[in-house]
């Protein structure tokens, strides 16, 4: 997992299987919460899915300014490259 | 009179009592605290020493409050609190639910509010013991499932805050998320009092015209295996729907006050 797009479509398979959205709706600018309807209880299976695909550490402090599924590929990219 | 003098009896009672908490926190956190830090032991060694001692604490104002006369109480199936890994469940009808289930459970921890983590009596004992903040939501699921992973005993509360009387009932996700994903045993208590008895909207000064009774019952284990196969919000959101309705049917009944108070 190096390339952005490629951390784009893992985090569209994650969300397509743990929250049965539709692909087409996982936009970059699409929100978490307002658009895709992920609380905060949801994002802790979400990033703890992350992790387990990635196996990078990662904590919910990493995700404090995510808002898009954009954020969310930015702040992911960045942890894997690092 | 001897209603009157028993009513008058019960507001001083319940008036030492708030006292007797606010300094039994002090004493705990200023003198006791700093003694224990001196013997031998590591964090996790300290920790579990402090949980210990606030479960006895609690244990003897459980005994104090009922000893004066304050409220009566029974409660049913305690040997099985306190299994490693366990997770304990309750409704919250009152302000002491946390004290009774804390006290008769050998060292657990303990979801609490943010606010107890900022108040003067109780932010000292609260964080020796490592309690969990129940904020912000993430930081608490995780250290939730730490604490559950590394076999303690977690006492959570789904309603988040104190239920008033005749109110519907909501259960937060946050313990169903835990519970799927990290318990080794759910086990539910279902807590019940006669009447309303320091809720949300009652100052203290309130007390009920007859002695309060609580009832609290430990009820059998909920299998978790099927939410375990699911993807984790569908067994958060599941288990908790579960959860919920089987509350209503197990306590529904018991939750109906007698509504002239």
């Amino acid at each position: 997992m190096r390339t952005r797009d490629e951390v784009l479509e893992q985090i569209t398979a994650s969300l397509v299987e743990l929250f049965e959205i539709e692909p087409a709706r996982v936009t970059l600018a699409a929100r978490l919460n307002e658009d895709l309807e992920i609380d905060s209880i949801d994002a802790v299976d979400l990033i703890d899915r992350l992790k387990r695909q990635t196996g990078h550490k990662i904590s919910a402090d990493d995700f404090r300014s995510v808002r898009t599924v954009g954020d969310l590929a930015d702040a992911i990219h960045a942890l894997v490259k690092a | 009179m001897k209603q009157r003098q028993t009513y008058l009896w019960r507001i001083f009672v319940t008036g030492t009592c708030f006292v007797l908490f606010g300094l039994s926190g002090l004493i705990l956190g200023f003198f006791v605290l700093p003694a224990t830090l001196l013997l031998p032991g590591g964090a996790a060694r300290r920790r579990a020493r402090m949980r210990a001692l606030v479960q006895h604490a609690f244990r003897l104002f459980v005994d104090t409050m009922s000893g004066l006369g304050g409220v009566s109480y029974e409660f049913t199936g305690t040997e099985r609190l306190g299994r490693p890994g366990q997770l304990i469940i309750a409704n919250h009808p009152t302000l002491v639910d946390v004290v009774f289930i804390v006290a008769f459970t050998p060292a657990p921890a303990c979801v609490v509010k943010a606010a107890i983590f900022s108040n003067l009596f109780t932010r000292w004992v609260v964080q020796a013991a490592g309690y969990i903040r129940n904020a912000p939501t993430q930081t608490m699921i995780e250290q939730a499932n730490l604490a559950l992973g590394s076999g303690d005993t977690l006492i959570m509360f789904p309603e988040g805050t104190r239920t008033r009387p005749g109110q519907s009932r909501h259960f937060h996700r946050g313990a169903a998320s835990v519970a799927a994903r990290s318990a080794v045993v759910l086990t539910p208590v279902y807590i019940s009092v006669d009447q309303p008895l320091l809720h949300k909207s009652q100052p203290w000064y309130r007390v009920p015209r007859s002695r309060p009774h609580l009832s609290l019952r430990v009820g059998e284990d909920i299998d978790l295996a099927q939410y375990r196969e699911m993807p984790p919000p569908r067994a958060s959101r599941q288990l908790n729907a579960w959860l919920l309705a089987h509350y209503e049917a197990e306590s529904g009944l018991a939750s109906v006050y007698n509504e002239e108070q």
